[in-house]
């Protein structure tokens, strides 16, 4: 299957194994992946504080690039978010050709039909869940939710799950934010601080020497706690531990 | 620039004990409020039930309250209508005025503290006792309920405590919740039973009937209510329902998403005044038809102030309620300010969330309230001037691969002095509580052509 | 133009008149046992007594008036026995020193324990929250299982007697440190008891 990569802005300059992890997994389940380097930014920042003309204009850019695009897969669930559910209010003519952009797992998952890749990671990892993962591309299940029967494990466990020896944990609260949220991490950095602190201790609290998850600005800011803090389990992408131990 | 809601927390909630006290306390309503939930399997549908009823009635507001009126007029209480918060206080210092009312008490209504009654009718010399609890806490206090439900939350045993030996005489150094309750009983019963009027709040007005519904855990409205000879209901025009059965489903979920219970200690439906007594109800609108020409938010409405969304918001529990600085703090507080309040904290508070959509998640009738919060950050909390400007030029540069690789290049140049300490460090705010990740070198689309490139 | 005139023209400017009522909900549960209200009421602070047959029902009465000590004791309409009854002409602050009050309710709602009071059973407002302790009568075949099937219950015209409260458990409060407390400003307990009636039921 042919698959159009797409790297976020941040993932690109700060987190480039994120990337490249990415890449080593689509090509092990045996799709052809290519690499548009027009690609940049899919506009949340300007989004979420109200420049929509400037995220339009980005949106737009994204479409141009990928417009061709039979699906697009791309290491981050907020960025994914926005294409998928922001781009048409933007802009309408836009809507068909970001109906094809999906996240890394739920790509896997929903629509490869994978979970199990051949990954290996012996270790114990907690998982923190994207808010906008969770919330609005379903990758796990909310725990403000009520649900008639217990539903099935959600498409970021449901890979961890079978990676093998990986042991997962689940914080206390598991899907409390971490305290990001893009802007607000600089606007309210002492409350952004805060949560980030409590995060860091739910998640250390697992005893897990690893913390993962599918956004990287998550767990780039909780690293930045971790490393100010001295304490608390090392972040590592999805992506990242989907490719470990697979063979070539 | 530091924002408001920022340095308030850090003031008003400082970092230790009391910090985490309140996020514990807070989120344990939300714990209570899972549990209760869960034991219905059918709650997800009646979410939808009461999002829906709440949707109609907006569509049909003006006739509902046409209706509730002309019933509750024929039940034999006197409707009155105020077009803000003034109009209202003046109201109802006229009613008291009119019967030389000077002993007032008066039970939770977050329209009354939104309205400045308090303060209004004592700078008239009438006596107003909260008697409510937690309001009554923060009476004593001299400071604003700082969540809508539990108004003391912030408080902690022994405070309290000093507090009732300040202004109650009670023997210093008690901090016993059973029997600093005690003492605020014995307090407030010969205060009830003296009182010339009572005030409450109304949670549901029935259009049907003509009734008013208060739910109170404590009776204290029901004191208030059945004591004096002359009770004022406040209400704001969006508390009004159609039907009797509309209020079956609503009340289901009220105390459920508030404090886990089941429903209420006390659910009174009042009809017309009691024998011997007067019913004035008092209709307030103070902005909110504005929120209803509004197609964006006129959803904001529906909220039955139960105060989920501030039991789950991150936020909201490390902050604090008075560091909102508004009569109700939180979601819905943010989705409402800047509609019913100006000012530069009602714009900064759209942004004060990372939109993580856990307040969405647990409002009773639905309301998108992170969605609304994004709305207001496109309208009248958008970016102006200085700060408008650089986002141009950011988005000028990421619309631009070449741009944006050269930028990347720079920034890793720079990196390291990020880290530095100097006048103007764009990564100073970052640098609050954490430091910077290490540059990790090439990015991603170096390494990919690198790549490309070795496999020829 | 009058308050009232200005705010009902901004809102006649602003109605939609678009979506129509939903219809109504069919709740998914379906239990009306006094067993299941009787669990319901202990969880929330109250004490179930019985189920009795109403010819043991004024001894039941009178073992839980001496259980709570010796203060008065009032009771309200359709309340057989020898107790001191209230009218609805006293001032409610004669009532103030009452110390059990006996009253019926009409409706049992086994989902969160909440018995129906109103105005026929207790002709004096203030009543059920001037007491002490409170004891609700209640038929066991009065329970329904949720709050949708008790509100079509009610009475037809039972909002014509001006209150009609629904009472689940004793006064309580969590305002301080969140410690729950029960007898807050009003009854400092609440006892129903179960009435086996087989005559036609009180109404």
């Amino acid at each position: 299957m042919d698959v159009a990569l797409f790297i976020p802005c941040y993932v690109d300059q700060l987190a480039p194994s994120v990337g490249l992890a990415t890449l080593r997994v689509l090509e092990h389940v045996g799709c052809r992946v290519h690499y548009d380097p027009r690609q940049t930014c899919c506009g949340q920042p300007f989004l979420n504080v109200g420049a929509t003309r400037e995220a339009a204009r980005l949106a737009r850019l994204y479409g141009a690039c990928f417009e061709k695009a039979e699906a697009v897969v791309c290491p981050s669930a907020s960025c994914v978010s926005t294409v998928r559910q922001r781009y048409a209010e933007l802009d309408p003519g836009l809507e068909s050709a970001c109906a094809r952009t999906f996240e890394l797992g739920e790509f896997l998952v929903r629509e490869l039909g994978r979970t199990e890749l051949g990954s290996c990671f012996p270790h114990r990892v907690a998982l923190l869940q994207s808010c906008h993962g969770l919330r609005e591309l379903g990758l796990g299940h909310p725990s403000e939710r009520v649900y008639a029967t217990a539903p099935e494990p959600g498409v970021t466990e449901s890979l961890l799950r079978a990676v093998e020896g990986l042991e997962l944990a689940w914080p206390e609260r598991p899907d409390e934010c971490c305290g990001f949220g893009g802007a607000f991490s600089v606007k309210f950095p002492e409350l952004s601080v805060r949560m980030g602190r409590d995060r860091l201790r739910a998640l250390a609290a697992t005893g897990a020497e690893y913390v993962t998850g599918s956004d990287m600005s998550c767990l780039l800011h909780l690293g930045s706690v971790a490393r100010r803090e001295g304490f608390g389990p090392r972040p590592i992408h999805l992506a990242e531990i989907l490719a470990s131990g697979l063979e070539t | 620039m530091s924002a408001l809601l920022d340095s308030r927390a850090a003031r008003l909630l400082p970092d230790g004990e009391a910090l985490v006290r309140h996020d514990a306390a807070v989120f344990d309503l939300r714990r209570r409020r899972d549990a209760a939930v869960a034991a219905l399997p059918d709650f997800e549908a009646l979410r939808a039930h009461a999002e829906a009823i709440k949707a109609h009635t907006l569509d049909h507001l003006d006739t509902y309250l046409e209706r509730f009126e002309s019933q509750a007029s024929a039940a034999g209480a006197r409707v009155h209508w105020a077009e803000d918060g003034v109009a209202h206080n003046r109201i109802v210092h006229e009613l008291l005025e009119a019967r030389g009312v000077r002993r007032v008490v008066k039970s939770k209504s977050m329209l009354t503290e939104e309205c400045g009654l308090n303060p209004y009718l004592e700078a008239q010399g009438v006596e107003v006792v909260d008697t409510d609890l937690g309001e009554r806490i923060v009476q004593l206090g001299g400071e604003l309920p700082s969540h809508i439900v539990v108004p003391a939350v912030h408080r902690s045993r022994q405070e309290i405590g000093t507090l009732f030996h300040t202004h109650m005489g009670i023997p210093s150094g008690e901090s016993d919740p059973v029997r600093l309750t005690e003492h605020a009983r014995r307090d407030l019963r010969p205060r009830f039973l003296a009182a010339e009027a009572g005030i409450t709040g109304v949670n549901f007005a029935i259009a049907e009937t003509g009734s008013i519904v208060v739910c109170t855990n404590e009776g204290n409205a029901d004191l208030g209510m059945g004591l004096p000879p002359l009770h004022i209901a406040c209400m704001g025009i969006e508390k009004v329902i159609p039907t009797l059965a509309d209020l079956a489903t609503l009340l289901r979920l009220l105390a459920r998403s508030a404090t886990g219970q089941p429903i209420t200690a006390y659910t009174s439906l009042v009809t017309g005044p009691r024998r011997g007594g007067e019913l004035h109800i008092v209709i307030v609108d103070n902005g909110r038809s504005r929120l209803l020409a509004s197609s964006a938010h006129r959803q904001a409405l529906a909220c039955i102030r139960c105060g989920a969304c501030l039991n789950t918001c991150p936020v909201y529990r490390r902050a604090g309620g008075h560091a909102y600085g508004l009569a109700v703090a939180g979601p819905i507080g943010s989705v409402l300010a800047p509609a019913l309040q100006s000012g530069d904290a009602a714009r900064e508070l759209p942004f004060a969330s990372t939109l993580c959509g856990s307040c969405s998640a647990v409002c009773p009738v639905r309301i998108d309230l992170h969605d609304q919060l994004l709305v207001w950050r496109r309208t009248r909390a958008r970016p102006r001037g200085i700060e408008s400007g650089l986002y141009r030029l950011a988005a000028a540069v990421l619309a631009r691969p070449a741009l944006f690789r050269g930028a990347g290049r720079l920034l890793r140049i720079v990196w390291p002095l990020l880290s530095r300490h100097w006048l103007g460090n764009p990564a100073r705010a970052w640098r609050v509580g954490r430091e910077l990740p290490e540059h990790p070198g090439a990015s991603f689309a170096a390494r990919y052509r690198r790549l490309r490139e070795a496999k020829r | 133009m009058s308050a009232r005139e200005r705010v009902l023209a901004r809102l006649r400017g602003a109605v939609r008149h678009e979506r129509p009522p939903p219809g109504s909900f069919v709740p998914a549960i379906a239990d009306s046992s006094w067993e299941a209200f009787a669990e319901m009421l202990r969880s929330v602070g109250g004490e179930p007594v019985g189920p009795v047959e109403p010819d043991a029902l004024e001894r039941t009465l009178a073992d839980l008036c001496t259980d709570a000590g010796s203060g008065r004791v009032v009771a309200g309409p359709g309340v057989d026995g020898a107790w001191e009854q209230v009218s609805d002409e006293v001032a409610p602050v004669s009532l103030a020193d009452v110390d059990v009050a006996i009253l019926r309710g009409s409706i049992g709602v086994a989902e969160n324990a909440a018995v129906a009071l109103d105005g026929r059973h207790a002709p004096v407002r203030a009543l059920p929250f001037l007491c002490e302790r409170l004891v609700l009568l209640l038929e066991v075949r009065a329970i329904v299982p949720d709050m949708h099937a008790a509100i079509a219950r009610m009475p037809v015209d039972a909002t014509q007697f001006h209150h009609f409260t629904w009472i689940s458990g004793p006064s309580k409060t969590a305002d301080i440190e969140q410690t729950l407390v029960l007898g807050a400003h009003a009854a400092r307990s609440l006892a129903v008891v179960g009435v086996r009636s087989h005559a036609e039921s009180f109404r």
